[in-house]
C-alpha cells in the first residue's frame, strides 16, 4: 500500500467517523433520533465487538486457527473469564491473555 | 464558547475535574493503544498515514479494524466501510449530547463532536447521574478531551515508531482481540445484548469468506438481527408470565 492509499483510508475513516460523531450534534440537530434507531445501534454494539473478538481469535491468516493453536483459544477463555471478573478491565485482561498464551506452552514444554 | 464563559470558576473546576477522571484511567489503554500503533505500520499503512489515523480518527476499535482489512488486502472502499460500520454506534452519543450543546455555535459544535468517544461519553453519564443538570458539562469533556487526545496520539505513535523493537514471536496483535473480550464483557447489559454478541461473533467467521470481505459488516447485520428477534422474545415471555 503507497502513500496516497494509506491516506485515503484514512481521510475516508476520519470523514465518515467525524459525520457519524456531528450527525444529531449538528446535522440532525432539530431531531430526536428516532426511537428504532437507538434500540437498533445498541444492539449492534456488542454484535459488533464480538465479530472483532471471533475473527480475532480464531482467524488467522484467512484460515480457522486448528487445535495445534490451542493457546489462542486457552488465552481467549482466560482473557473472558477474567473480564468477567474485572468487570472489563482492559489491562487485567489484556496481561492475564498474553500471560497465557505464552505462559502456558512454555510450563507444558 | 467564549472566553467570558472559561473564566468563569466553576467552568474550569469541571475541566480540572475531567482531567482528573481522565488520568486515573489512561494507563488501562495503554497498551491496546501500542498495539494499534504497531499493528498500523506492519499492515503497510506509510508512516504519516499511520501517525494521521489515531490523529483524526481518535477511535481504537475502528482504527484496528482498518488496519486488519488492510492487512486482508480489502479495497479501500470495504476497509472504510467497515471502520465506519464499527463507529456507528457514535451516532448514539451524538443523539444523548445533542440537547446539551445547543448554546454552542456550528464550530464549537464540531469541534464537541470531533473528539467524542466512548471513554468521554461514559465519564460524562456518570457525571450527569450525579448532578443531572450541570451547566460545566462541556468544560468537563473538554478536560477529558485535553487528555484523552493527546496521551491516546502518543501511544500509539511508540507503537508506530517503537514497535518494530517487539519481536514478531511475542504476537503483540492478539492483545487487539483480548481487549475487544474485556470491551465485550462490558459491553453484554441483557439477553438480547448477549444473543446479538453470540450470533454476531459466530457469523464473523461463517461469513469470512464472503466477497469483497464485507463478512464484518454483514455479522454485525446478523448479531443485530438476532438481538431484536431475541428483544420480541424476551417482550413475550414476559407477557406471557404476566398474563
Amino acid at each position: 500500500m503507497d502513500n496516497t492509499q494509506s491516506w485515503i483510508v484514512v481521510l475516508g475513516l476520519a470523514v465518515g467517523t467525524f459525520l457519524i460523531r456531528y450527525s444529531f450534534i449538528g446535522l440532525l440537530a432539530d431531531r430526536t433520533m428516532p426511537h428504532w434507531l437507538d434500540r437498533a445501534l445498541k444492539l449492534m454494539v456488542p454484535a459488533i465487538f464480538a465479530a472483532i473478538v471471533l475473527g480475532g481469535v480464531v482467524m488467522v491468516g484467512g484460515q480457522v486457527a486448528d487445535l495445534t493453536q490451542w493457546p489462542r483459544y486457552a488465552a481467549a477463555a482466560v482473557a473472558f473469564i477474567v473480564a468477567i471478573a474485572s468487570r472489563g478491565s482492559i489491562l487485567g485482561t489484556v496481561i492475564a491473555g498474553m500471560a497465557v498464551l505464552h505462559g502456558l506452552p512454555w510450563l507444558l514444554r | 464558547m467564549t472566553t467570558s464563559h472559561w473564566s468563569h470558576p466553576g467552568t474550569r473546576a469541571a475541566f480540572w475535574d475531567g482531567v482528573r477522571d481522565t488520568l486515573a484511567v489512561v494507563p488501562s489503554y495503554l497498551p491496546f493503544a501500542l498495539v494499534c500503533g504497531v499493528a498500523s505500520v506492519n499492515a503497510g499503512l506509510s508512516t504519516s498515514a499511520a501517525v494521521a489515523l489515531p490523529a483524526l480518527v481518535f477511535a481504537g476499535s475502528s482504527q484496528a479494524v482498518l488496519t486488519q482489512f488492510i492487512q486482508s488486502s480489502a479495497s479501500l472502499w470495504v476497509a472504510i466501510l467497515s471502520g465506519c460500520v464499527i463507529n456507528l454506534r457514535m451516532a448514539v452519543y451524538s443523539a444523548a449530547l445533542s440537547p446539551k450543546v445547543k448554546q454552542f455555535s456550528t464550530g464549537e459544535r464540531m469541534l464537541i463532536a470531533a473528539f467524542l468517544i466512548d471513554n468521554s461519553f461514559a465519564f460524562m453519564q456518570k457525571r450527569e447521574l450525579a448532578n443531572p443538570k450541570d451547566p460545566h458539562l462541556i468544560a468537563y469533556y473538554a478536560g477529558l478531551t485535553a487528555v484523552f487526545w493527546p496521551s491516546w496520539l502518543l501511544f500509539c505513535m511508540v507503537g508506530i515508531f517503537a514497535g518494530n523493537i517487539v519481536p514478531a514471536s511475542w504476537q503483540l496483535e492478539f492483545a487487539i482481540p483480548l481487549s475487544f473480550i474485556a470491551i465485550l464483557a462490558g459491553s453484554v447489559r441483557s439477553v438480547p445484548m448477549g444473543a446479538a454478541a453470540a450470533v454476531g461473533g459466530l457469523a464473523s467467521i461463517v461469513l469470512f469468506a464472503l466477497p469483497l470481505k464485507l463478512g464484518l459488516v454483514a455479522a454485525c447485520l446478523a448479531g443485530l438481527l438476532a438481538g431484536l428477534v431475541m428483544e420480541k422474545g424476551v417482550q413475550w415471555w414476559t407477557t406471557r408470565k404476566a398474563g
